[in-house]
């Protein structure tokens, strides 16, 4: 359960960091599974996890709608009256909770889940503060995905540095690989980038040499073969 | 077709995108390919940055690698990056070895055949969001007619991110944003499928992944998104058959 522990761990640090960043009261991150079911990965204190475990109980609030659609433009608050979240609203509330947000953390069509925040008053977000729930919550995409590929902790911290994850090729291979392994073009990134850790290269060099069809897996082993497979052309 | 009656019919077609629930990728698609053929370049994309500020490749008139590359190198160093930090258009910037500007993005943009650039700033109410960029193959200068037409094309880009014209907020600008770049992601994420499963190189797999969208008038993104979630197959997507050159 090491890796249970580390995930939680680094988790944790990026809930605090995320709400103390943002001057915020509590922020809390939600994973969606491939089944729509949500599990908390992490608050930043007892009440935001309060708060998840609440929005997980009944299926809905600002997190569970941003990792479902990526539906991230309305800061949605408490206390004013709406037609979402019924149940949520006066529980929340109750929980102390004024103003909830909730922003997708994604990959394209991969969804992680979201970034969970609250306040305990009023009010949209400022724009400096929505500007940062969105790099958090790229930054949190980033550390999922690197903890999923079993990077170390150094290997971590270059990932949230890196901007590997904004070059085309990375996404082009992930696609690829989905294919070649019949897996998600979640776990194909996952794989990607864990290969990228296992032999100590650059993701986007992997990526590349998946792209032009120098690397490839194995359809049946999944293992990692190089050499050029008949019928795709290097571009 | 004369200049100006391409221009009118682009924003027509535009203007026709631009009603209901269009994709965003899709029109910001269009309009570089109409970019290419009413002003005087070879090559034209736009780059979107991110609500923290990095520059992100969107659309282009060509999904071939090269010019992708040039795209890629650009959200480090190149004239989109200037463009946007300085929000002032750089035009009929010859590229040259010597040139020391962008030591990334000058050999790869020569490598590809390309001896100009220009980045034009995409600009909304103070608030610089993105670039369009043109290339050209030959040197020599964009005329002032043909500078305006294009920064006119960038308005409308940036029109297009908006998508939503009431609400105009800070917070609505950055999830338009932020969901025009997961856009592409998802779309090159598709593009890495339909090669493998297609044998096909990036290009066709981008023109028969839009060709689908359009013959079954369904949004780029949500077709690309399908795809991905396995509901539909690539062997599945129509075909895509180059246009012969008129």
């Amino acid at each position: 359960m090491e890796r249970r522990d580390r995930e939680s761990a680094n988790g944790f640090a990026l809930c605090a960091v995320a709400a103390e960043f943002m001057a915020l009261d509590g922020a809390g991150i939600v994973m969606i599974s491939d089944d729509d079911d949500f599990t908390s990965l992490c608050t930043s204190n007892n009440a935001a996890g309060a708060l998840m475990d609440l929005e997980i109980a009944l299926g809905e609030g600002p997190a569970v709608d941003a990792s479902r659609g990526g539906a991230n433009e309305d800061t949605n608050l408490l206390g004013e009256s709406g037609s979402n979240w019924e149940t949520y609203r006066p529980e929340a509330v109750a929980l102390g909770a004024r103003a909830v947000f909730g922003f997708p953390v994604r990959l394209g069509a991969i969804r992680f889940g979201a970034l969970s925040l609250f306040r305990s008053t009023p009010g949209p977000l400022n724009t400096e503060q929505d500007s940062d729930a969105y790099l958090m919550a790229s930054v949190i995409g980033r550390a999922i995905l690197a903890t999923q590929a079993g990077g170390s902790h150094e290997s971590l911290v270059g990932e949230l540095d890196g901007s590997s994850l904004l070059d085309f090729r990375v996404h082009q291979a992930s696609g690829m690989l989905a294919v070649q392994g019949s897996m998600s073009v979640k776990d194909a990134l996952v794989v990607l980038r864990a290969h990228a850790f296992g032999v100590g290269c650059r993701l986007s060099e992997l990526a590349d040499r998946v792209v032009s069809g120098s690397t490839r897996l194995d359809p049946e082993s999944r293992a990692w073969v190089d050499g050029v497979e008949n019928g795709i052309d290097g571009e | 077709m004369e200049r100006e009656s391409l221009l009118i019919a682009t924003l027509v077609e535009l203007a026709d995108n631009l009603v209901d629930d269009f994709d965003v990728i899709d029109v910001l698609t269009v309009l570089s390919l109409r970019c290419v053929e009413a002003v005087d370049v070879d090559a034209a994309g736009v780059m979107l940055a991110s609500p923290d500020g990095e520059l992100q490749f969107v659309a282009s008139s060509s999904e071939s690698m090269t010019v992708l590359e040039l795209f890629q190198i650009q959200t480090n160093e190149g004239p989109c990056v200037d463009c946007f930090r300085d929000g002032l258009a750089i035009t009929n910037h010859a590229l040259s070895e010597a040139d020391g500007r962008w030591p990334l993005f000058t050999p790869r943009a020569l490598a590809q055949g390309f001896r100009a650039v220009h980045s034009l700033p995409m600009r909304l109410r103070g608030r610089t969001i993105g670039a369009l960029n043109l290339f050209r193959t030959h040197q020599g200068t964009l005329s002032d007619d043909d500078v305006i037409v294009a920064q006119g094309l960038a308005d409308v880009a940036t029109i297009a991110i908006l998508q939503h014209r009431s609400a105009l907020d800070a917070g609505t600008l950055n999830a338009q944003l932020i969901n025009a770049l997961n856009s592409r992601v998802i779309i090159e994420q598709a593009k890495g499928m339909i090669r493998q499963s297609t044998g096909s190189d990036m290009d066709a797999a981008f023109n028969r992944l839009r060709a689908h969208a359009r013959n079954h008038n369904e949004g780029l993104t949500d077709l690309a998104m399908r795809l991905v979630n396995k509901s539909i197959e690539a062997n599945g997507l129509d075909e895509w058959t180059k246009p012969k050159v008129s």
